[in-house]
């Protein structure tokens, strides 16, 4: 006991003397130059926000704001029946990239993995897109699907008569769907792939010894080594369904009623002359469906470097 | 412009102190750019990355350097962005002089003491306009901030060659039914009648615009947009099914095509008429002199007997100094020379057609394009700007514009719209 007891006070005094003061000096600077930045960059105008969603105010004149208390909120949950649309619309993306596209990048992952025939050229090929910014990729969808584009062009059909793709209701959304998933199977991909690598191979051959089937060693073996990972891509599935906001954009404009998401409802309400805090409280909606995934992540994150 | 007017009234009621203090913030940058020498080098921003207009800015351009000998910096910046980035742009260290839109678009920003007071340049261009520019000129505070270029009416624009070749005659069809005779003539023909873009939010509103006013007269439009008449009165309904009926005649991918779509549809001949802006004659004229010769607008037929067809819309388009600018100065000296008849001479000169705000302009250079815009216009008795300019901008870009979208996905809902219009209009803050 008392041994145990001097070890601690020892190991703990030997620990506070390693750090000499250019030590200390430099792990500051470390720590609170980026934590100084992040405050400033990321804290103080997510606050701000916050704050300025319950008031009203068009951005130019600080002495203009007038407080609101709840109006905005009630204005988009009782009188703005596109929030409700745009939140369904939200929510079919979660799910698609839940269920079609993020499963997707993960088969894809693991058919690289596998080194079948010709994965270097496979693996390139679905990266490309990745490596796009999402405007870039809205623009290239763009040029192919619009009433005079490529697609309509090979097609035959003019201008009277496309396939309209980013206009009809029936399916706009499946189309940005498809346009996102472009990217985002990629990326899934490739953050799973790396993961993949890690995969002990002893595990694979012993259980291939123990005669399990491809898909029995994927479920068993493979996906709970992998759940690190699992947790990682689940959040940013879920985040990027959350914030998406560019290439909705870049097709529709600022108006888009067309396909109405989160995102675009903030933009359209905080961009141009038609300012209101409207968009801060949307923002603030946008900010609380997103932080529970974003906690769940850091959390991950920090239990593994604990590890 | 009566909006504007009223406008006054009810913001000096609820924020004239607050007036005040904008006001201070304004006068000094007034006192500062008093000097009557104005020199130096300035900038300008253009709110257009079009071939037409670009050259018929430069050409203002260039006239003003060779009279003034002051340099000019020309910014351009595609419009949409130009809007989307002009509070920014105007509280950081924008260009001496820009392009913008009068009525409710220009208040606003000068109720926020962004733009200069340019009451001075009025002075001098007094004679040129009639007073409807200088009202469309005035802020709330009863100082002018702009100076006009040119304006455009909205009317029902066809070819000529396409409508002879059919056997009809739009310039005298006098009513709505006889529109839509003339329509299902261009049907049976496989033609759009009615071509329509409404992909950018706010070309239908030009629509609602002329069918409101047609239907239920100026004031009520008017009152409308001011908030005085509600969204959910059964005459809005109204207006929304009389729309309804020019449905069969539009193409399908209205919610597909911006602007500039459905003006290709006529271009290309495969819609027989479009209800739009004029200033698109410039487009035609990139195509082929032929193809501007044979466009013509009439004014959007009578609906209701009772109000003729005695309003349009016609938005003035025109020129602002910021007052953050690095040279006011200049930039109202630039101002003062594209109002006044020479500089509006200058970019008649460069041959791309634009109908001229000012009075004194010789239009006998005009061609029968622009002569047929003047008399459209001269038939109606009362001028609207255009929704989007005619109400708060809070109102009219995020909420009728995604309505009205909303609206030509399903028709039938137009009870739940305007029951949604009139819900959002009450939850705008007081002004």
């Amino acid at each position: 006991m008392n041994s145990t007891a001097d070890n601690k006070t020892k190991t703990q005094v030997t620990r506070r003397r390693a750090f000499s003061p250019q030590d200390r000096l430099t792990l500051g600077a470390f720590i609170g130059i980026p934590t100084a930045l992040h405050v400033l960059l990321v804290w103080i105008p997510a606050i701000s926000t916050i704050l300025l969603s319950f008031t009203y105010w068009t951005g130019i004149h600080l002495d203009d704001i007038r407080w609101a208390g709840l109006a905005n909120y009630h204005n988009i949950f009782f009188s703005t029946p596109v929030f409700w649309d745009a939140l369904k619309n939200n929510v079919v993306w979660l799910l698609w990239f839940g269920l079609i596209a993020t499963p997707l990048g993960v088969l894809l992952a693991y058919q690289i993995d596998r080194q079948i025939r010709g994965h270097a050229f496979f693996q390139t090929a679905y990266y490309i897109p990745v490596v796009l910014s999402l405007a870039v990729t809205g623009i290239i969808w763009n040029f192919m699907l619009r009433p005079d584009g490529f697609i309509n062009g090979i097609l035959g059909r003019d201008i009277t008569n496309p396939i309209s793709f980013f206009g009809d209701d029936r399916w706009n959304l499946y189309v940005i769907l498809t346009m996102a998933s472009w990217r985002h199977i990629g990326y899934i991909m490739l953050l799973y792939l790396a993961g993949l690598k890690a995969v002990d191979p002893a595990l694979r051959e012993a259980a291939a010894l123990d005669g399990a089937t491809e898909w029995e060693t994927f479920k068993k073996i493979i996906l709970p080594t992998m759940r690190p990972v699992n947790i990682i891509v689940l959040v940013i599935t879920m985040i990027e369904s959350l914030r998406a906001f560019d290439i909705v954009y870049i097709i529709y404009g600022t108006s888009g009623a067309q396909v109405p998401i989160l995102g675009t409802l903030v933009f359209q309400n905080i961009s141009g002359e038609g300012q209101s805090m409207k968009g801060a409280a949307y923002a603030t909606i946008l900010f609380i469906l997103s932080i529970g995934p974003i906690i769940a992540y850091l959390r991950q994150s920090f239990k593994e470097d604990v590890k | 412009m009566s909006v504007e007017q009223n406008g006054v009234s009810r913001r000096t009621l609820i924020k004239g102190a607050a007036l005040g203090g904008i006001g201070i913030a304004g006068g000094a940058t007034v006192l500062s750019s008093c000097g009557s020498k104005a020199s130096g080098p300035m900038s300008f921003g253009a709110r257009t990355v079009d071939e037409s207009p670009t050259k018929q800015l430069k050409g203002l351009v260039a006239a003003y350097e060779k009279k003034s000998g002051n340099k000019v910096t020309y910014n351009a910046t595609e419009s949409n962005a130009f809007q989307n980035n002009l509070s920014q742009y105007l509280q950081g260290t924008p260009d001496d002089a820009f392009q913008w839109m009068a009525g409710f678009r220009m208040q606003f920003f000068a109720e926020q003491g962004l733009l200069e007071d340019i009451s001075d340049v009025w002075k001098d261009l007094e004679g040129q306009y009639d007073n409807s520019y200088k009202i469309a000129s005035t802020g709330l505070d009863g100082k002018q901030y702009f100076v006009p270029q040119s304006w455009y009416p909205w009317g029902l624009h066809y070819r000529k060659s396409m409508v002879k070749e059919l056997g009809l005659d739009p310039e005298n069809i006098a009513t709505f039914d006889d529109m839509i005779k003339m329509f299902d003539a261009m049907k049976k023909k496989g033609l759009v009648g009615f071509a329509a873009g409404d992909k950018g939010g706010w070309e239908a509103m030009g629509t609602f615009d002329i069918i409101n006013a047609r239907l239920n007269g100026y004031q009520f439009h008017v009152d409308l947009l001011a908030g005085r008449e509600k969204w959910t009165d059964q005459r809005v309904i109204d207006v929304f099914k009389q729309w309804e009926l020019l449905l069969p005649y539009t193409n399908k991918n209205v919610l597909d095509l911006e602007w500039d779509g459905a003006m290709q549809l006529l271009l290309q001949k495969k819609a027989g008429s479009t209800l739009m802006g004029s200033w698109f004659g410039g487009n035609f004229k990139e195509k082929s002199q032929e193809d501007y010769d044979d466009l013509w607008i009439v004014p959007f037929p009578e609906i209701n007997p009772e109000h003729g067809v005695d309003t349009i819309d016609a938005p003035i388009d025109g020129f602002c100094v910021a007052a953050n600018g690095a040279n006011t100065a200049v930039g109202k000296d630039f101002i003062k020379f594209a109002g006044d008849k020479e500089g509006m001479q200058a970019m008649l000169d460069t041959g791309v057609p634009m109908t001229s705000a000012n009075k004194n302009q010789d239009t006998s250079t005009y061609d029968a394009f622009q002569k047929q815009q003047l008399n459209v216009m001269s038939q109606a008795k009362y001028i609207t700007q255009f929704l989007d300019r005619d109400t708060r901008p809070d109102f009219a870009g995020p909420v009728v514009g995604p309505a009205i979208q909303s609206w030509y996905k399903n028709p039938k809902d137009v009870n739940k719209i305007v029951d949604s219009l009139q819900a959002q209009w009450e939850a705008l803050p007081a002004l």
